[in-house]
């Protein structure tokens, strides 16, 4: 029964993976198609959007809503793992690594987060943005509570400080959306504030505030899906 | 308009606010609920109000340029008929779900009501959209959201249900998103008026591979027959008002796709002329047999109910492929009559199981003596789904026979009605075990094991007021008529919403 069943999986498998090869002979080799946005974006978003990143242009300006309902996923799923494992009590550790590990994490967490700053602020300069940017950012949290141990970290960020941070990063995203309507009639559209030429650090508009936005929900969302992982697995030994 | 958006954005923000007044006062949050379902309400009413004279023409048009930015360039959102029908049912149904579980739901709520205000959202997005990337977006949020929700009990039996949605749905998503990529890197742009002005332009070959990728993922995530393993488990584990929003409201979401996707979009024509539409209707009858035949052997009610939903969309699957006129109308106003069936049996099967040990048909003994008028909702709504004269089930399906015939497709009319008379089979055992008496001060036979409902009067409320709608409806069927059938006319020229887009 289970050899029919690998063997009904394989061919299943082996179909789809025919199809796909099909697929791939689809996709033009050469993307020339006259009416293609393509050409507009790479012609014009600079002066459109004042970002020298044209994905940053196109995910935060171009498709500005797009970036807001794949934030969305990431707090719905952040929502979700919550609400599948929280439990009432929490099983925390005051232990950690050694010493030395401790030490040397406590000089280097300026630096990681400093970094995190500059890859959410650069969104619109150079590779990275709110999403890579927030990564960082929710990984110092993790970082945290193995080195120090997660008593440590439920003291310093407590679920309370995360939620805030990641509601917070979430209301910003949609406050500038809605300041966009007041400010020239359309959701999402790039206000012109604190702007000044491209390629400066405080240029493109509204881009970097929304890159901010996505960064802390992001951080402070991964933070918590660590989190109430640990709570489940995480088991207090007695003597160490 | 900023009415459209702000259909998206209150149930948005609204889950955004959720944590927040979580901190600061627990108790403020049921009113920020009951107040966000209601504004949502109130603007589409608003909405309905500005544009009534459009709307009784059935030549709505509204659309919303995103960032300001022109349609091939950025995303709309954009309101024709269609997607008025299908918003309308969406805000009206969830509003009230959402009511009924502010009495059922007893623990925690805070992420309960993120999760479904999350889900509403994205729901609207996906009637409301114009760009088939953002279509993409939005369906995935639908998936993550309602497959957190099916786990809700937090049991071995929620958690695999969950997880084996959560497979499914993101490989149907999968299909989906290799046909976006397809789309995109032939005819360089997303939206869906300009695929669908230049869709005919693509070699044979390319249309005919996009267009089973997209039927592959629509199917998986519909749960016709090939791919139904997940609906039972997931319908029956989630808590009453999720399964009723699953069932009822979430599958209604991807027959709107269907009908948007392949009507106005992507070239009909071609569905025809490679005979596809034949084995689309082959497959979805197939579905539907095999729905009622599982229903049928099923033992546990809210399985039962699940398996009979795989039943009905796969007719109105079937005849929506037809393509008449008349086939149009029809699947649509099975899509209302569903929608309103099944919301109130799972609606009134949520209370009623209160007073059973288990969801098993046999453990139902006596309930017809605890509250005799939800028993009673629960067998009008039962009554609809087998297709009996004064509910709107009997009238939808009357024309879904008829347009089966109309085209000489017997064998589908037949077996049709054929699933209503199964559908009368499984209902009227449960209903028989329901009226069997059983002693009441007996520990034995009467043992009350949940007793989750705070406010059991706003849930037997709202589940009556459903029941009420499906003979309502029943009642005034014809008023139906002249907007389904704008819909079918829009439907049958895509050139109008193109122009209506790109010329605006």
């Amino acid at each position: 029964m289970s050899k029919l069943k690998h063997i009904s999986i394989v061919i299943i498998l082996a179909s789809l993976g025919l199809v796909m090869l099909l697929d791939l002979n689809k996709i033009p080799n050469q993307f020339e198609y006259a009416n293609s946005i393509y050409h507009h974006i790479t012609n014009n978003a600079v002066g459109e959007t004042g970002s020298l990143n044209f994905v940053t242009a196109i995910l935060y300006d171009y498709r500005a809503y797009d970036s807001m309902g794949e934030s969305t996923i990431i707090f719905g799923a952040v929502s979700g793992i919550v609400l599948l494992l929280s439990r009432k009590t929490l099983p925390v550790s005051s232990h950690g690594l050694s010493f030395i590990v401790k030490r040397t994490y406590g000089m280097l967490t300026p630096f990681i987060f400093l970094f995190s700053v500059y890859i959410i602020a650069h969104g619109h300069l150079s590779p990275g943005g709110g999403f890579q940017g927030g990564v960082i950012l929710g990984a110092i949290s993790i970082i945290f509570s193995i080195v120090y141990g997660s008593e440590f970290d439920y003291k310093r960020y407590t679920p309370t400080t995360k939620t805030l941070l990641e509601t917070s990063g979430a209301l910003l995203f949609i406050g500038i959306g809605l300041i966009g309507i007041i400010y020239s009639g359309s959701f999402l559209s790039n206000l012109n504030i604190l702007n000044s030429e491209p390629g400066s650090l405080l240029s493109a508009g509204s881009i970097p505030f929304i890159n901010l936005g996505i960064g802390f929900k992001i951080g402070a969302g991964l933070a918590i899906i660590f989190y109430s992982m640990i709570q489940k697995t995480f088991k207090e030994e007695a003597s160490l | 308009m900023e009415l459209l958006l702000l259909l998206i954005i209150i149930p948005l923000l609204t889950a955004f606010l959720i944590p927040l007044i979580d901190i600061i006062n627990k108790k403020a949050r049921r009113v920020l609920v009951l107040a966000a379902s209601l504004a949502e309400f109130f603007t589409f009413l608003f909405l309905v109000i500005n544009n009534w004279d459009d709307i009784a023409d059935g030549t709505i048009f509204i659309i919303y340029k995103m960032g300001g930015w022109f349609p091939p360039l950025g995303i709309v959102l954009s309101m024709d008929m269609l997607s008025f029908y299908f918003s309308l049912l969406i805000t009206i149904s969830v509003m009230f779900l959402i009511l009924y579980s502010i009495g059922y739901i007893g623990h925690h709520e805070g992420k309960y009501y993120v999760l479904i205000f999350l889900m509403w959202a994205a729901m609207q997005g996906i009637v409301l959209t114009g760009d088939i990337f953002n279509f993409y977006v939005f369906v995935e949020l639908l998936l993550i959201t309602s497959a957190a929700l099916i786990g809700f009990r937090r049991n071995k039996k929620g958690t695999i249900a969950s997880i084996k949605y959560m497979f499914y749905g993101v490989i149907g998503g999968l299909f989906i998103f290799i046909g976006i990529i397809l789309l995109y890197s032939n005819l360089g742009t997303l939206n869906y008026a300009e695929i669908s002005a230049n869709f005919t332009t693509l070699s044979f070959n390319t249309q005919g591979i996009i267009s089973i990728l997209f039927l592959m993922g629509l199917f998986i995530k519909l749960g016709i027959f090939p791919f139904h393993f997940w609906v039972a488990r997931a319908q029956s584990t989630a808590p009453s008002p999720i399964s009723a929003l699953l069932s009822g409201v979430v599958e209604k979401i991807y027959i709107y796709a269907f009908l948007r996707l392949f009507w106005m979009v992507f070239n009909f024509n071609y569905l025809q002329t490679t005979g596809l539409d034949k084995a689309i209707i082959f497959i979805a009858i197939t579905s539907s047999i095999i729905g009622h035949i599982l229903a049928l052997q099923e033992s546990d009610l809210k399985r039962m109910l699940a398996y009979s939903t795989i039943g009905h969309l796969g007719i109105i699957v079937a005849v929506l492929t037809v393509n008449t006129k008349l086939a149009i109308i029809a699947g649509l106003l099975h899509v209302l009559s569903h929608l309103l069936m099944k919301i109130s049996l799972f609606t009134t099967t949520g209370y009623l199981l209160q007073f059973a040990p288990s969801h098993q048909i046999k453990d139902s003994r006596g309930v017809a003596q605890q509250n005799m008028f939800v028993f009673a909702g629960f067998i009008i709504a039962a009554a609809g789904m087998m297709g009996l004269p004064p509910m709107l089930g009997f009238f939808s399906k009357l024309y879904i026979v008829k347009s089966f015939l109309e085209k000489s497709y017997y064998l589908s009319a037949l077996l049709t009605i054929v699933g209503s008379i199964t559908a009368l089979i499984y209902y009227a055992r449960y209903i028989i075990y329901g009226f069997k008496k059983i002693n009441l001060n007996s520990p034995q036979e009467f043992r009350l094991i949940l007793s989750v409902l705070y406010r059991e009067r706003l849930v037997t409320d709202i589940a009556l007021m459903f029941v009420g709608a499906v003979i309502i409806t029943g009642l005034i069927y014809k008023t139906f008529f002249g907007p389904l059938e704008s819909v079918a006319n829009l439907l049958h020229n895509p050139s109008i919403y193109i122009d209506f887009i790109l010329g605006g």
